[in-house]
C-alpha cells in the first residue's frame, strides 16, 4: 500500500471526516497544540538554555533535565497525538504540503539529534555538573536543538500558508464553459 | 497613532513575507514568556523543579519573560497593524487582549510576590499559580481562535 492510498484511506475514515466536519475541533485541537508549544516548548527552550549557562545556574544540569524529562516526554505525546489529528483530519491538504514534509524532517533529525547526544549529555548531566565548564558537546547539543526546534515551529506556521498548485483543468476555461 | 499605524499597515501591505515573519518570532516569543512563566507556575504547584526553588527561578528566568514579552508585543502590534480594523472589530481578539492585560498586570504584581516569598505552599499558592496558568493558556486560545470566529 502506498503512502498517497493510505492518506486517501485515512481522509475517508468516519472520524476523520466528523473530525473536518464538526467546524470547532480543529481549532481546538490546533489551538491545544499551541498551548504545548508554550508549555513544553518552553521547557525545551529552557534546557538548552541551561545547558547553554544562560539561565537557572542555581538548578543543576541534573536537576533541570531530569525533573523536566516526563514533562517533557508527556508533553510530546500530546502534541505528536494533536499533530496526528490535525494532519488526519486534512491528510489530503497536507501530503502535498512542502511546508509539513519540511516540518517531519526537522522532527527526524530531532530524534537523530537525541540519540547522537544521549550518552554525552543528556544521560550524562553528573558529569556536566561536575565540570568546571561546561563541555563544548553540550552547548553544541543545546544550540542545534534551540535551531532545529525553531524550524520546526516556523515550518509548522507556514504548513497553513501553502496553497499548492492549481490544477491545469481548473485553470483553463474553455470557452462558453462555466467555471468548476 | 493612526497615522502610524497607516503607515505601518501600508508597509505589512507591501511586504508580504513580514506578516509570517511576524507570526513565527510571535510563537517562538510566546515559547519563551509563558515557558518561563510556566515554570514558575509549575514549581509553586511542587512539580517540575521543586517548589523551594520557585523564587530562584523566578528571578533567574524574569529577564527571559520580560524578553520573550516584549518581543511578543512588538509583533504583536506589527501583525495588529495589518489589519487594525478586522482586528478591533473581532470578538477573540478582545478577549485575547483583555486576558493578556490582566495576565501580565497578574504577572507583575500578586504572582511575582507570591513566586518570591520563599515559603507557603498551601491552597493560596496553589491557586496563584493556577490563574496565572489559565489566563496565559487562555491567551494562546484567543489568539488562535481570532481565526475562526
Amino acid at each position: 500500500m502506498s503512502l498517497a492510498s493510505f492518506v486517501h484511506w485515512l481522509e475517508q475514515r468516519d472520524w476523520a471526516m466528523d473530525f473536518a466536519g464538526s467546524a470547532y475541533f480543529y481549532p481546538i485541537v490546533l489551538a491545544t497544540h499551541l498551548t504545548c508549544i508554550a508549555i513544553f516548548g518552553g521547557m525545551i527552550l529552557i534546557t538548552n538554555l541551561r545547558l547553554l549557562g544562560w539561565v537557572l545556574r542555581s538548578e543543576s544540569v541534573s536537576d533541570v533535565v531530569g525533573r523536566l524529562r516526563p514533562w517533557k516526554w508527556g508533553g510530546l505525546v500530546l502534541m505528536v497525538t494533536c499533530g496526528a489529528l490535525l494532519a488526519g483530519s486534512e491528510a489530503g491538504k497536507y501530503y502535498g504540503n512542502p511546508y509539513f514534509w519540511t516540518k517531519m524532517t526537522l522532527l527526524a533529525l530531532l530524534i537523530v539529534h537525541s540519540l547522537v547526544f544521549r550518552r554525552s549529555v543528556y544521560r550524562n548531566t553528573a558529569e556536566l555538573d561536575r565540570a568546571e565548564v561546561m563541555p563544548g558537546r553540550a552547548k553544541l547539543a543545546a544550540a542545534l536543538s534551540l535551531i532545529l526546534w525553531i524550524g520546526v515551529v516556523t515550518a509548522g506556521r507556514m504548513i497553513g500558508y501553502y496553497e499548492g498548485p492549481v490544477p491545469l483543468a481548473d485553470s483553463v476555461t474553455p470557452a462558453g464553459a462555466s467555471p468548476r | 497613532m493612526f497615522i502610524q499605524a497607516n503607515a505601518l499597515t501600508q508597509a505589512m501591505i507591501d511586504n508580504d513575507w513580514l506578516f509570517p515573519a511576524a507570526e513565527c518570532v510571535h510563537i517562538a516569543s510566546f515559547a519563551l514568556a509563558i515557558g518561563t512563566i510556566a515554570l514558575v507556575d509549575l514549581s509553586l504547584l511542587d512539580v517540575g523543579l521543586r517548589r523551594k526553588a520557585a523564587a530562584q527561578i523566578a528571578r533567574s528566568t524574569s529577564l527571559w519573560t520580560l524578553t520573550g514579552l516584549v518581543l511578543i508585543i512588538f509583533t504583536g502590534f506589527l501583525l495588529f497593524a495589518s489589519d487594525p480594523d478586522m482586528y478591533l472589530r473581532n470578538s477573540s481578539f478582545r478577549f485575547k487582549i483583555t486576558c493578556l492585560v490582566l495576565a501580565i498586570i497578574y504577572n507583575y504584581t500578586i504572582h511575582r510576590k507570591v513566586a518570591l516569598s520563599e515559603n507557603g505552599s498551601g491552597i493560596g499558592t496553589k491557586l496563584v499559580a493556577g490563574v496565572s496558568l489559565a489566563l496565559w493558556i487562555s491567551v494562546v486560545f484567543g489568539g488562535l481562535f481570532i481565526a475562526f470566529v
